[in-house]
């Protein structure tokens, strides 16, 4: 098999959402010969995006998106030792620091943008939920994270991503950080109006604007 | 400019010229159009909302001759509920709430259903339900419905046996999400065929499934499973209303003859509906809060006119807060109410709201 066909096999795998197959297909692109980046990002980056927009459409759905991510994972996990023992550096576009904003219990939509972030060569800090405004910040500037990930679901708790902002400005780290906003009650007026950097109305739009943020194609 | 008075949809009272508003009226059906891949409203029908909108009076009704029959989820819960619950807690009995829409408000039909409104917690306390139903049918001339949700999620963890899908799936365990999905809609088709059986027993008019599936495209399932049962076995009229105008794909492979139904619209709802036996179909379409009741209604009336021309069985629109464009919050106002159910009417070619 040529090696395009085999990329275009693993693209299909990923976006059909076989692990298993995704894996066996990564290794088999291994023994042909193809490097290991080319498999990422001809591959498996291609695979999660194509999953991304079939999600946008409505045809895809939550447990597509999740099975999506865990193939492109799967395949990461198999290339992560070459990479690494070749001197190439895993293709991690930025670190996220991720969380539900205080006052807030809701995950399920964070988690997800969580595994397809981290599917898609982000670097994810997950602080969980209910998380308080200093934890956020003191996090940031710990890990000097290029992203920040405020989720609320709540109309009572959208405040405390207006909240976050203005304590990072307080503590001199706005300019170090891109925050990205999410959410049910969310949308972009908000973002525009708290001085965010993003908003992303779900998990796949949410990869989308953290690589543009990250200026990655 | 003159301004018009009109509502946004949360209920928040606006001013806007007749410009905004045409310009509303066309974004909004565009947006069902693109959605649902249907046809928008015409100028002409476009041109009638703008009327319906810009019209000074405070309510406004059907010509003669163009009145539809209403059948009802939970209205009774408007007079003796709590403000919060959107009632007015006058202190009288379910089943006298259920006279007075008869008698003072001329209903055409009611439903008998419990303040839970759930088939899950109606099964332990069936004795009460039936009792509720048959006092009610001796002091009653319109048809009775029994009605109640399929809600799906109470069959989850911690409120029930099963796996909990918005647990499990952020974990990535989706076959075991599908899994636990697919038992918790057979033990909720069991639920509700055992509670309709009960109800045709005691001499129910007909059964109300209401707020179809909110947990998803496998509680839809449920739900068709069950009126297929039913529609066999009983001579109940039955009412299929939706939750949403869009089947949420929480399992994402659930088929019925043969259709997925995740991501099915009103149009290809009421397919699938008719087919598992149902006599009435309640499509639903979602008010969004931050756009005018205009933009709302268009858009609602764009989507359930596409269902009517698809539907065979009697079509009666959710025209209630938060949905047929109507706006979301505790008691909407009745000058947007009275617009949405006339635009239904005239322009969603409705049978019954």
């Amino acid at each position: 098999m040529d090696t395009e066909a085999l990329l275009a096999e693993i693209r299909a795998a990923v976006l059909d959402g076989e692990p298993s197959l995704v894996k066996s297909l990564t290794e088999k692109a291994l023994e042909a010969g193809l490097p290991a980046l080319t498999i990422v990002s001809e591959g498996l980056t291609e695979g999660i995006r194509s999953v991304g927009v079939e999600f946008q459409k409505g045809s895809y759905f939550l447990p597509d998106l999740v099975r999506g991510a865990q193939s492109m994972e799967i395949g990461l996990e198999v290339l992560q030792p070459l990479l690494t023992g070749a001197g190439e550096e895993m293709p991690t576009h930025a670190r996220v620091v991720l969380g539900t904003v205080h006052g807030d219990l809701h995950s399920i939509g964070k988690n997800i943008v969580a595994a397809m972030l981290k599917a898609s060569g982000f670097a994810v800090d997950d602080l969980g939920v209910n998380v308080p405004v200093e934890v956020f910040v003191e996090k940031v500037r710990e890990t000097e994270a290029g992203f920040l990930g405020l989720s609320a679901l709540l109309t009572t708790t959208v405040h405390q991503q207006e909240a976050v902002i203005k304590a990072l400005e307080a503590a001199g780290l706005r300019s170090k950080v891109k925050v990205l906003l999410g959410g049910a009650p969310i949308d972009q007026d908000w973002a525009d109006r708290v001085g965010a950097d993003g908003f992303a109305p779900d998990a796949a739009r949410a990869v989308e604007v953290a690589r543009e943020l990250a200026g990655i194609r | 400019m003159t301004k018009v008075y009109t509502r946004m949809g949360d209920g928040h009272a606006v001013e806007m010229t007749v410009d905004e508003i045409r310009a509303d009226i066309l974004a909004g059906t565009e947006d069902a159009a693109d959605r649902g891949k249907i046809p928008p409203l015409s100028e002409g029908e476009r041109d009638y909302l703008l009327d319906l909108f810009t019209f000074e009076g405070k309510i406004v009704g059907v010509v003669p001759g163009d009145e539809v029959v209403l059948t009802d989820d939970g209205s009774v819960n408007a007079l003796y509920g709590a403000q919060s619950s959107s009632g007015v807690g006058v202190p009288i009995s379910r089943e006298s709430a259920i006279r007075v829409y008869e008698r003072a408000f001329a209903m055409d039909t009611m439903e008998v259903g419990h303040p839970d409104y759930s088939f899950k917690p109606v099964k332990p306390i069936i004795a009460l339900e039936l009792q509720a139903m048959e006092s009610v049918l001796h002091t009653t001339i319109i048809p009775m419905y029994y009605g109640a949700m399929p809600n799906l999620a109470l069959y989850a963890r911690p409120d029930g046996p099963f796996g909990n899908p918005a647990d499990l799936l952020p974990m990535g365990k989706i076959d075991e999400a599908r899994s636990a999905q697919e038992e918790a809609a057979e033990a909720s088709t069991r639920d509700m065929i055992y509670v309709g059986k009960r109800m045709a027993e005691v001499g129910a008019d007909g059964f109300n499934f209401d707020t179809t599936a909110s947990a998803g495209d496998a509680e839809f399932l449920a739900t068709l499973n069950a009126v297929e049962e039913l529609a066999r076995t009983t001579d109940l009229s039955i009412e299929v209303g939706m939750a949403a105008e869009f089947v949420l794909g929480m399992h994402g492979k659930v088929t019925y003859d043969g259709v997925r139904l995740a991501g099915l619209y009103p149009h290809q709802q009421v397919k699938l509906v008719e087919k598992a036996g149902a006599h009435i179909f309640g499509p639903v379409v979602n008010t969004n809060t931050r756009r005018s009741t205009a933009w709302n209604v268009s858009r609602a009336v764009t989507f359930v006119k596409a269902c009517s021309e698809a539907a065979t069985i009697p079509v009666h629109a959710n025209v209630g807060i938060g949905v047929g464009g109507v706006p979301m919050c505790e008691t909407p106002p009745t000058s947007m109410v009275t617009r949405a159910s006339v635009a239904m009417v005239t322009i969603g070619r409705v049978d019954g709201l």
